[in-house]
């Protein structure tokens, strides 16, 4: 799926109530089956950037297309469709429900787009046992190593087969050996499955994976 | 099935704030309840049948509180139009000391003239748990109520001793929650003996010639039943009009006086009924309404997987459906507990201090259940307003 950030704009309030500019004009395109990297120091709006691009949160102004639709000026419950459907998310904190399982929480990617919960199932519990924690499906987050959270995370994240991928920082809290396990798998998914993978890091050698690198820096973004 | 796999994992301490606030809630209910039965009881009591005593003031307690009704009066009672029935009673104090003289709480020995039948339209028979009630001819007999069988642990085939009397117990009454629970009901004429035996002044009058006092003179008063049709208040009225020398009173005005009289309980009734709700309400609408806004993240993690307003909302309401019912459940179980332990210790004195009846448990659970559901309502409401992102970061 091709997408298109143009000109987002998003501004804060600070403690004070202050305006904390954090995101002025910045554009993007990214093509089907492209895996970009977007580094930036911290707090120049990354993660940010990613949540407007989710439709986690709206922009001040700009506009996002998925295609020729502009998802960005959507309904409410369109968008959580939109959200259902064709995006996954991996984040840095992982984001797994405390209350669930493993796989119940990999499954929570199929309830709510109306998906066949048996076949839901067998096609996680396939996920699960190729990212290596199958045997962790009935453990809850706590009982789960870091590691393993992340992989329990990027089940979920691509259970529904979206067309757009967003990973903010995913490596951030795991080693060398589990984060190569990650980045492979979202470069596979780019490559052999055709998505649109938006990676942020802050690592040079991460980011040297993608097939482009951009720059976020005074609220737009610059190729690298 | 089992409570875990019904109860949504985490909200173990949400079940029990809701168990504390509906066990608080039903406690006080219950003890209202208590209050209004007793309330109730007697105000039906005197709305079903006219009490006649004699005129003055004599040794008769209890609802007539008046002198002597000698037999002729009964008889001439008997004759007004529109009377259908007149039974003779003697009720007497069981313990004359002044400490239990005339108190709510006292306990009586109620004499009845069982060859009359019964007038009292909504006590025609008092409900007995074990054993019968009393028959025509009985004599030496006695039929216990609830409390007073229960502080005395009395059953059928005991023996009461009351006034130098042994009386065989041959039956108690099922529970009431008003006056008949502390009643000895006996045969009139047994009770005539009782009351000779402890004034024995009225012995002295007993004589020959004319006006004196024959046994049958001894009621301390009379309960008079109506033809179907007729007016109470205005046949007690006629009774007061056509019968010289007795105390009629007008079940209507017994009825507002009863009321008037218990006004100070009626109000504390609306006090604990006011406060078990403001106390129960308040704390499990807060339970529910701070469980939903401590999973924020979860919500804002479940938007982002798109998740709806309405998909969220029902959710949620399935959830609060199943913790304020398990809350309530368990409310209602604490409270029954404590009501039990409280009144098994009460009972020794006679005493029942909670009513824990189907309407109350009922509505404590609709209450629970209804509440739990606003509550949970408001607090998804106020999370969906925010941005996934935003409710991702506040819960994070």
């Amino acid at each position: 799926m091709q997408l298109r950030a143009v000109a987002l704009s998003k501004t804060y309030r600070g403690p004070g109530g202050q305006p904390v500019p954090v995101l002025a004009g910045a554009d993007l395109e990214v093509k089907a089956g492209e895996f970009v990297a977007v580094m930036g120091a911290s707090g120049s709006g990354k993660s940010t950037l990613l949540n407007l691009l989710g439709l986690l949160e709206a922009p001040d102004a700009g506009e996002i297309w998925f295609e020729d639709r502009r998802v960005s000026h959507l309904g409410r419950r369109v968008q959580c469709r939109v959200r259902g459907t064709s995006i996954g998310y991996v984040f840095q904190s992982f984001l797994l429900i405390s209350g669930l399982t493993a796989l119940e929480n990999v499954l929570l990617a199929a309830r709510y787009v109306g998906r066949d919960r048996r076949s839901a199932e067998v096609e996680a519990r396939t996920l699960m046992a190729r990212l290596g924690v199958a045997h962790r499906s009935g453990h809850y987050p706590a009982q789960l190593s870091g590691g393993e959270q992340q992989r329990v995370a990027y089940c979920r994240a691509v259970l529904n087969s979206p067309p757009l991928v967003l990973a903010d920082e995913p490596t951030g809290n795991l080693d060398d050996d589990h984060a190569r396990v990650i980045l492979a798998e979202l470069r596979g998914l780019a490559r052999e499955r055709g998505a649109s993978v938006i990676l942020v890091t802050h690592r040079a050698d991460t980011a040297a994976l993608a097939d482009r690198t951009m720059r976020l820096g005074g609220g737009r973004l610059e190729l690298a | 099935m089992t409570l875990r796999s019904l109860l949504p994992r985490g909200y173990l301490f949400t079940v029990l704030g809701i168990t504390v606030g509906v066990a608080g809630l039903v406690a006080l209910g219950a003890m209202a309840e208590r209050i209004t039965r007793f309330i109730d009881g007697g105000d039906r009591f005197v709305l079903g049948q006219i009490s006649v005593a004699g005129e003055g003031m004599g040794m008769g307690t209890g609802f007539t509180a008046g002198g002597l009704l000698r037999a002729a009066k009964v008889a001439e009672i008997a004759r007004v139009p529109g009377v259908a029935a007149v039974q003779p009673q003697v009720m007497l104090p069981l313990n004359t000391t002044t400490s239990q003289f005339l108190t709510l709480t006292q306990e009586l020995v109620l004499g009845l003239d069982l060859s009359a039948p019964t007038p009292n339209r909504h006590y025609r028979e008092l409900p007995v748990r074990a054993g019968r009630f009393l028959r025509p001819g009985d004599r030496g007999v006695v039929v216990v109520g609830a409390d007073f069988g229960a502080s005395r642990r009395l059953g059928v085939g005991d023996r009461l001793p009351v006034g130098g009397i042994e009386f065989a117990v041959i039956g108690v009454l099922e529970k009431t929650l008003t006056a008949p629970d502390r009643f000895a009901i006996v045969a009139i004429d047994d009770a005539r003996e009782l009351w000779l035996r402890r004034d024995p002044l009225l012995v002295q009058v007993f004589g020959g010639g004319p006006g004196a006092l024959s046994r049958g003179d001894l009621n301390s008063g009379a309960a008079v039943g109506w033809r179907e049709g007729e007016d109470p208040d205005e046949l007690a009225r006629r009774i007061q009009r056509t019968v010289s020398g007795v105390n009629v009173t007008i079940p209507g005005e017994v009825s507002r006086l009863l009321r008037d009289s218990t006004a100070f309980f009626s109000a504390l009734l609306f006090g604990i009924a006011a406060l078990g709700l403001a106390i129960g309400g308040l704390s499990l609408s807060n339970t529910v309404t701070a469980a939903v806004f401590e999973r924020i993240r979860d919500f804002g993690i479940k938007r982002a997987l798109g998740a709806t307003d309405l998909q969220l909302l029902r959710e949620v309401l399935g959830e609060a459906l199943g913790v304020s019912l398990s809350g309530g459940a368990a409310g209602v179980a604490l409270a029954l507990a404590i009501g039990f332990l409280v009144d098994a210790r009460a009972l020794r004195q006679g005493q029942q201090l909670f009513l824990f009846s189907p309407r109350l448990l009922v509505f404590a659970l609709a209450f629970s259940v209804i509440l739990g559901a606003l509550a949970a309502t408001y607090a998804t409401l106020r999370i969906v307003r925010l941005s996934p992102a935003e409710a991702i970061r506040r819960g994070t």
